[in-house]
C-alpha cells in the first residue's frame, strides 16, 4: 500500500525495537515535542512519528477546514497512517488532543492499538453540571478573541502560561511551533479542541489506557484525569507532582519513570 | 427550500431505519472525491464531515444486500455516531447531480436477522438522489443570493433593480437614501413617484426630462446623464439587464462629484500660469475661441488688451529676480481686479499679459484700459522693505466677431493690440493707445 498520508503529515520512523510505538503530538506542537522522550522510545520501540494535520512545516496544505473540524478528522488520518504502514498492535502515545484523537480511532478500530498512553487528555474543556472541564464558555470566548486579535500577541502570553514552569527553552520552541501555525489553522483548531466534547466515547474504549498529567495544568485540571480515569475501563491514572501542560518537554524524566513502570513488559 | 428537503430526507432515514431496523441510517451527499459534503441521519445526529475515498464502501457492489461491515473502513465519526463498530453495513447508491457517489448508509450494530424489508430500501434511490439534489440546489440557490445581496449593498453606487416582468423591483442602501424610500423589495410602479421627484429636484432636470422623455417606451435603451442635485452631482447609468429589457432594468447612481471637482482643478492647474495664477496663454488661446464664436452669433464687438510692464528688466536688476517675480503676480492681480469677471485675462509670457474683453458698446475698451493702466500705477509695490513704482503700457485692437472668422480675428487683434502697445511705448510708457476703428464698427 502507498504510504501518502505518512509522507503527507512528514511523517518520520526510527527505533531499533520491533513493537511500534506512536508519539502524536498536541496542540501547538509538532513531533519534535517528542525529542527528549525519542531516545528512551527509539532503544525500545519502532517509533513512529508525524505531523497533526495543520502543523508541523506543512501543516497549511495538510489541513482541511472541515474535515478537521472535528477530532473524528484527525482519527482518520491517523488511521489511514497506521494503516498504509501495515501497522496494529501499537503502543499509542497522544498529546493533549492527541489523547482523545488516539481514543477516537481505538474505539473504531481496537485491533490497531495494544495500549494507548495519553498525556494532559481532556474529553470536554467547558465545566458541565457533574463535570469540572476547567473552563466556562466566555474564557472561551476570550481565547478565541485574544487569537484572533493578534496572534503574535497571544502567542507571547499563552505560551510561557501553557508551559506552566520557567523552562525558557521549552516556552520559546513551543512559541516557535506556534508561530509556525498559519493564524487562521490555529485559531480553527483551537476552536475544534476547546469546543469538543468526547465524553461518550471514554466508556467504549477497550484498549488498556495509561493516563499521564501534572497536579498543575492550565488546560486540563487533574479532576479531568480522574474523571477520564473512572470513565475508561481498567484505565491508570499517574500525576506528576509538577506544574504544565508538556510534561514530556519539561518533566520528561518523571514521564520516563511513569513509562518504564506503565511499559513494561510491552517494548522488546 | 433548503429546509424541507432536508427535512425529506430525514424522514426518508427514519422509513428506512424502521423498514430496515438499522440502528442507524445517513443520507450522505458525496462527491466524486469521496468526500461526505453534506449529511442527515436517523436518529438525528451532528454530521462532521468525513471522507468515504478509501473506505471501501464506494467501490463495492452493492445489490441490496448487507456486507460484514469489517470489510470496510469507516470514518471514526461514523462510528461515534453509531456508538460503536457495526456489524453490517449497507450502502445504496443514489447518485445526485454534482455528488455523483451519494447515498443512503445503513449500519448495525449487531448481525441483524434480516428484516424482511431492507430488501426494498434501494427503491428509496431516486427518491434520495432527487431530494439531494434538490437540497443542493436550494443550497447553492441561498448562497448566490447571498452573494447578490452582498455585492448589492456593498458597491457605492446607489442601484435600482426592477425586474424583467416590471413588476417587482429592489433598492439598495445607497439609492433608498437619494430616493427617500426604504431599502429592500418594492413594486416597481411604487418608484416611479420617487424617482421622478429625485428627477426633478435636479438642478437640471429640464434636460433630463427631454432626454429620458425620448425613450419613453423603448426598453431596451441604456444611457449614463449627469444628475446635478446642488452640489453634489450623480451620473446616472441605466440600461437593461445583461443587454435585454426582457431580463429588466437597472438605474445606477454613482456620485461623481469628487471626480468632478478633481478634473475641473486638474484643468485649472494645466492651463494656469505658476507664478501669477492667472491662466497661461494656451488657456487663453482655448478660451478665447470659444469668446469670439459665441459673439459671432449676434456679430458683437470683441477687444484685445496687450499689457506691459514697463522698465521691467531695469526691476529685475536692481531688486533681482524674486522681486520681479513678486511684481508680476501684484500686477497679474491688479489686472485681474480691474476687469470685469467675465473678462479673459492671462499671461502671455514674460512681462506680457493680454486680455480679451467682450463689449457692448466700443467705447467701454479704451474706458476698461484705462482702468488697468490705472490700477497698477496707482500705488507703488512692497516687496520686502522696498517700494517699486511700477507701470504698464497698453495697447488696444477693437474687432467684429464673424462667423467662421474666430482664428483670423484673433490674430489680427493681437498684432494690431501689439502695434498700440508699441506705440504706448514709445510715447512715454504708463500710456493707453487704442489702434484705430475699422470703418465698419465705428456706428456701434
Amino acid at each position: 500500500m502507498c504510504v501518502k498520508s505518512f509522507e503527507r503529515f512528514n511523517g518520520r520512523r526510527s527505533g531499533a525495537g520491533k513493537a511500534v510505538a506512536i508519539l502524536s503530538h498536541g496542540f501547538g506542537t509538532d513531533q519534535t515535542a517528542w525529542n527528549a522522550l525519542r531516545p528512551w522510545f527509539e532503544a525500545r520501540f519502532d517509533v513512529i512519528s508525524f505531523d497533526l494535520a495543520g502543523c508541523g512545516p506543512q501543516g497549511a496544505q495538510t489541513y482541511d477546514f472541515e474535515r478537521h473540524g472535528s477530532l473524528f478528522g484527525y482519527a482518520d488520518d491517523l488511521i489511514d497512517i497506521l494503516d498504509e504502514l501495515d501497522v496494529h498492535d501499537c503502543t499509542y502515545i497522544g498529546h493533549s488532543m492527541s489523547g482523545m484523537i488516539g481514543a477516537a480511532a481505538a474505539v473504531a478500530r481496537p485491533e490497531l492499538f495494544e495500549r494507548l498512553v495519553i498525556i494532559g487528555a481532556s474529553p470536554r474543556y467547558l465545566d458541565d453540571d457533574g463535570y469540572t472541564g476547567g473552563f466556562q464558555p466566555q474564557d472561551l470566548e476570550q481565547l478565541f478573541e485574544s487569537m484572533r486579535a493578534n496572534y503574535q500577541a497571544w502567542i507571547a502570553g499563552f505560551a510561557p502560561m501553557v508551559v506552566g514552569v520557567e523552562d525558557s527553552a521549552v516556552v520559546a520552541d513551543f512559541s516557535n511551533t506556534l508561530f509556525q501555525m498559519r493564524p487562521d489553522i490555529a485559531l480553527n483548531t483551537s476552536r475544534t479542541i476547546f469546543t469538543s466534547d468526547l465524553r461518550s466515547l471514554a466508556a467504549r474504549v477497550s484498549t488498556p489506557v495509561h493516563l499521564i498529567q501534572t497536579a498543575h495544568d492550565v488546560a486540563v485540571p487533574v479532576a479531568v484525569g480522574h474523571w477520564l480515569a473512572n470513565a475508561i475501563d481498567g484505565a491508570t491514572l499517574d500525576v506528576i507532582d509538577a506544574s504544565g501542560h508538556l510534561p514530556h518537554m519539561t518533566a520528561p524524566d518523571d514521564v520516563m519513570r511513569i513509562l518504564e513502570q506503565r511499559l513494561a513488559g510491552t517494548a522488546l | 427550500m433548503t429546509t424541507s428537503d432536508s427535512d425529506a430526507l430525514a424522514a426518508l432515514c427514519q422509513f428506512a431505519r424502521l423498514a430496515s431496523h438499522a440502528d442507524l441510517v445517513m443520507a450522505v451527499e458525496v462527491d466524486a472525491g469521496g468526500r461526505a459534503t453534506w449529511a442527515v441521519s436517523a436518529p438525528a445526529l451532528p454530521s462532521p464531515s468525513f471522507n468515504l475515498a478509501r473506505s471501501g464502501i464506494l467501490e463495492a457492489r452493492w445489490t441490496g444486500e448487507a456486507m460484514d461491515a469489517a470489510d470496510f473502513r469507516l470514518p471514526t465519526a461514523i462510528i461515534h455516531a453509531l456508538e460503536g463498530r457495526p456489524a453490517r453495513l449497507l450502502y445504496v447508491p443514489a447518485p445526485s447531480h454534482g455528488a455523483p457517489l451519494s447515498g443512503l448508509l445503513l449500519l448495525w450494530r449487531s448481525p441483524p436477522a434480516p428484516a424482511a424489508l431492507t430488501a426494498q430500501v434501494p427503491l428509496l434511490a431516486t427518491s434520495v438522489a432527487r431530494l439531494l439534489s434538490a437540497r443542493r440546489e436550494a443550497a447553492r440557490g441561498t448562497i448566490v443570493r447571498n452573494q447578490f445581496l452582498d455585492l448589492f449593498e456593498s458597491v457605492p453606487a446607489g442601484i435600482v433593480l426592477i425586474d424583467g416582468d416590471g413588476v417587482g423591483a429592489a433598492v439598495n442602501e445607497h439609492a433608498a437614501e437619494l430616493l427617500g424610500c426604504k431599502a429592500g423589495d418594492h413594486r416597481a410602479a411604487d418608484l416611479a413617484g420617487p424617482m421622478r421627484a429625485l428627477r426633478q429636484r435636479c438642478d437640471n432636470h429640464a434636460e433630463l426630462e427631454l432626454a429620458y422623455r425620448a425613450q419613453i417606451n423603448n426598453d431596451q435603451f441604456a444611457a449614463k446623464q449627469n444628475w446635478t442635485l446642488g452640489e453634489r452631482t450623480f451620473e446616472v447609468d441605466t440600461h437593461p439587464v445583461r443587454g435585454n429589457g426582457a431580463h429588466g432594468r437597472i438605474w445606477l447612481f454613482t456620485d461623481v462629484t469628487a471626480d468632478l471637482l478633481m478634473a475641473a482643478e486638474l484643468r485649472r492647474l494645466a492651463s494656469s500660469d505658476p507664478l501669477t495664477g492667472v491662466p497661461n496663454r494656451r488657456h487663453f488661446e482655448e478660451c478665447s475661441a470659444q469668446i469670439i464664436a459665441a459673439r459671432e452669433a449676434n456679430g458683437r464687438a470683441v477687444a484685445v488688451l496687450m499689457v506691459d510692464v514697463d522698465h521691467f528688466k531695469k526691476i529685475n536688476d536692481t531688486y533681482g529676480h524674486p522681486a520681479g517675480d513678486e511684481v508680476l503676480k501684484v500686477v497679474a492681480k491688479r489686472c485681474r481686479d480691474a476687469l470685469r469677471e467675465r473678462d479673459l485675462f492671462a499671461r502671455f509670457g514674460g512681462e506680457e499679459f493680454i486680455a480679451l474683453l467682450a463689449a457692448s458698446a466700443v467705447d467701454e475698451i479704451p474706458a476698461a484700459a484705462e482702468r488697468l493702466r490705472s490700477a497698477v500705477a496707482a500705488d507703488p509695490i512692497l516687496v520686502g522693505g522696498d517700494r517699486i513704482s511700477v507701470s504698464v503700457s497698453v495697447g488696444g485692437a477693437i474687432g467684429e466677431a464673424l462667423p467662421g472668422g474666430d482664428q483670423k480675428l484673433l490674430e489680427d487683434l493681437i498684432a494690431r493690440a501689439d502695434e498700440a502697445l508699441y506705440e504706448a511705448k514709445t510715447s512715454g510708457r504708463n500710456q493707453v493707445r487704442m489702434a484705430a476703428l475699422q470703418a465698419n464698427l465705428i456706428d456701434l
